[in-house]
């Protein structure tokens, strides 16, 4: 080995050497002391273990008292520099050595909790195969261009956000959603950067680059969460203001009075409340970094501490409990055939971003070509279409959104009794909606109808009424399935001791319906919008501590209402990881429960840390007041709670 | 011109350590805003570039008895 790569070495391992070098001095000083009795060398060796083992800790003292803080350096430096003043040499080199092994310790498992992210970081591939001039080059992933073609083969990491242009995979997107399961991707489809493309290869026009990625976004978010003190935190800072000087006031005091100089020292080496505020920060750093390695973005300590009180979580219905894919399961007419009042209702709702308007559309157009214009084709909607072109639907004159309710809208049908309507822009008036809007327009719904309607409704699934100048001509009923895992969550949320309640705008009897079919303990239904905010508050009112699970776009408000506002399937969505407290990546509902246990645990392992710092804190200033705790075995208990609330905290981890 | 950098630190060992970098830090000529954090290790640092440098704030924790990282 050379000198170089000697020292080398030597700076690597710096910590790890100081402190086996001052151990070593120590217990050859001792042994020297203790079974040889040559008291002068002994000591000489002591001293010698407590410079090796105390330079560095003296060293930033100097910087504390500088700076003007008062933090445990300087207090362990008075402590050693006043027992070899005294000449309770092996005291001070024990204080040293223990103080120095405990610091190597802490920092070595804090490095392991700050690296929790590292291997997300990692994830990312430094270069590129690029398409240019046509031809394929390797350049650096982070000078990738937005809108550059980039190409991935499989079993290769993609380095870019972007979309696929060309091809189709597998890609396992654990590292930004959580998902263990591969996704399907082909054309048009979504890929992040970090992710591994497992089956074909895949070309992929560039959205973000760099640092301008998905994966780093959220390494930056769960950073700031992890950097954001939590009140526990907060108020244990503020405390540690006051304890410390306090302790040195007493460690004065008491040297006054008992005029014992080891005692007073003592005080000074407990004087750091060093478990009290080391525990609350590991736990919580710990434990947003599992979730985020589980696909589950957290604000913050403050958010975590929140979220393990949850009592009571509630959930949007629609692409929440359900799968959010709304497809028209039956279309009838009355009076007229079923395939005309599909068609009305499609031109009606066209203008409409309502999900039940694009199913509508959607069912429109996939019915077969073979229908002309005006429906006058008897053909069912749920037959096979015989042609995959889309057939269009017509444009509505004008369009108005009754929110929640419906869409009133009129529509000139061309070649048929057009004109002659009594409608005020001179075409037919069409209106799409649900009972309350028919009966706010004074619509009269025949028996017929309503009793069609009860029956699907009784099976879960959303009918409008097609209305054409005031008479009912048609129904559509929509069903949108529930998600596989939504029963089992609700199970699982209940076993947790955590009411479930579903919010939606559907009426009672499809609400009823669907929470039967999850199992879900309470819903409320007939809900607009604003009314779910509204709902939020009140249970709040009664003392819950409410969770609302919802998309994070549509549901913001009442996210934001909610003590812990939740979203779905956030990659991707900017607005949802910013305004939720908790985001997650994937739209995995088995994340609840992971994620409010996992909160749970954190809220308890925080007490834990707390109980355990204030027991070492007060038996330690005990046992030194009655003396039966020494300078050296005040220093041990010190480094032992602070090792022990560390490990306890760094549970969290692998929770 | 103000500029802001980012290092890390892997081996703070307590949270007045970070504090107390922070201070060192701040103390630096030509520093305008530091933030230290003890549970990510993360060093953020706004200057202004006629004035310090990089290179001053690693030797300034490592000063302190700390090892500076890229971050």
């Amino acid at each position: 080995m050379d000198t170089q790569s000697l020292k080398r070495t030597y700076r690597n391992h710096r910590k790890a050497i100081i402190v086996a070098v001052s151990g070593l001095l120590y217990a050859g000083g001792w042994s020297i002391g203790h079974f040889a009795g040559l008291d002068t060398v002994s000591a000489v060796v002591l001293i010698l273990g407590a410079i090796v083992g105390g330079y560095d800790i003296a060293r930033t003292a100097y910087h504390e008292v500088k700076s003007r803080t008062l933090g445990i350096k300087t207090l362990v430096t008075l402590a050693a520099v006043g027992a070899i003043a005294i000449g309770a040499y092996w005291e001070a080199t024990a204080v040293v050595f223990l103080f120095a092994l405990g610091s190597y310790l802490e920092g070595r498992t804090m490095r392991k909790t700050r690296n929790a992210l590292e291997e997300l970081l990692e994830m990312t591939p430094d270069t590129a195969t690029v398409r240019r001039d046509g031809e394929l080059v390797e350049v650096s992933a982070r000078e990738v261009e937005a809108g550059e073609i980039v190409i991935v083969k499989p079993g290769e990491k993609i380095p870019v956000d972007g979309d696929v242009v060309d091809g189709e995979s597998a890609v396992n997107q654990a590292p930004v959603t959580g998902e263990s399961a591969p996704v399907h991707k082909a054309d048009g489809d979504e890929v992040y950067a970090g992710t591994i493309n497992q089956e074909g290869a895949i070309e992929i026009a560039t959205t973000g680059s760099g640092t301008d990625t998905t994966l780093q976004r959220i390494i930056r978010r769960v950073e700031e969460a992890q950097e954001a003190q939590s009140q526990t935190e907060s108020i244990i800072d503020r405390f540690a203001k006051y304890y410390t000087p306090g302790v040195i006031a007493l460690s004065i005091g008491a040297y006054a009075v008992t005029q014992n100089a080891i005692l007073s020292l003592t005080l000074l080496v407990i004087g750091c409340p060093g478990a009290l505020v080391i525990g609350p920060p590991v736990s919580i750093v710990s434990a947003i970094g599992n979730a985020a390695r589980n696909g589950v973005l957290m604000k913050g300590g403050e958010h975590l501490e929140q979220a393990g009180k949850i009592d009571l979580v509630a959930f949007d219905k629609t692409g929440t409990l359900t799968k959010g894919e709304t497809t028209v399961a039956d279309v009838e007419g009355f009076g007229v055939k079923d395939d005309e009042a599909l068609e009305l209702a499609a031109i009606a709702e066209k203008k409409s971003e309502h999900h039940l308007a694009d199913a509508i559309v959607a069912a429109a157009q996939d019915r077969p070509t073979t229908a002309t214009d005006g429906g006058t084709a008897a053909v069912q909607a749920d037959t096979e279409p015989v042609s995959t072109d889309a057939r269009s639907v017509p444009d509505p004159d004008d369009f108005d959104v009754v929110a929640g309710k419906g869409v009133i809208a009129h529509h000139e049908v061309s070649g048929e009794a057009g004109g002659s309507s009594d409608g005020s822009d001179g075409g037919r008036e069409i209106v799409v909606g649900n009972r309350t809007l028919l009966d706010e327009r004074g619509i009269d719904v025949p028996d017929e109808v309503a009793d069609y309607v009860r029956e699907r409704e009784e099976r879960g699934e959303t009918v409008v009424h097609v209305v054409r100048d005031e008479a009912v001509i048609g129904t559509i009923a929509m069903r949108d399935e529930l998600r596989e895992a939504a029963p089992g969550v609700i199970d699982q949320l209940q076993d947790a001791g955590i009411e479930t309640v579903m919010l939606t705008g559907d009426n009672e009897r499809v609400a009823a319906a669907v929470a039967e079919e999850v199992g879900i303990d309470e819903y409320r239904a007939e809900l607009l919008p604003e009314d779910k905010q509204t709902v939020i508050e009140e249970y709040r009112e009664e003392g819950h501590v409410v969770a609302m699970v919802g998309d994070g776009i549509n549901d913001a408000p009442s996210l934001a209402t909610a003590d812990i506002g939740i979203a779905m399937g956030a990659a991707g969505t900017d607005t949802a990881i910013e305004t939720a407290d908790m985001a997650l990546m994937a739209d995995d509902l088995e994340r609840i429960p992971y994620a409010v246990k996992l909160s749970k645990a954190t809220r308890w392992n925080i007490y834990e840390n707390v109980g355990l710092a204030v027991l070492t804190v007060t038996v330690l200033l005990a046992g030194v007041l009655t003396s039966y705790v020494t300078l050296a075995l005040g220093m041990l208990v010190h480094e032992a709670s602070v090792l022990a609330v560390i490990g306890n905290g760094m549970r969290l981890l692998r929770h | 011109m103000s500029e802001t950098t980012q290092l890390r630190v892997l081996d703070f060992d307590c949270p007045t350590c970070a504090s107390t970098v922070e201070r060192a830090l701040g103390n630096v000529e030509g520093v305008e805003d530091v933030e230290v954090h003890y549970t990510t290790g993360r060093v953020e640092i706004e200057f202004d570039d006629g004035v310090a440098d990089r290179a001053e704030f690693e030797q300034t924790i490592e000063n302190q008895g700390y090892t500076p990282q890229p971050a």
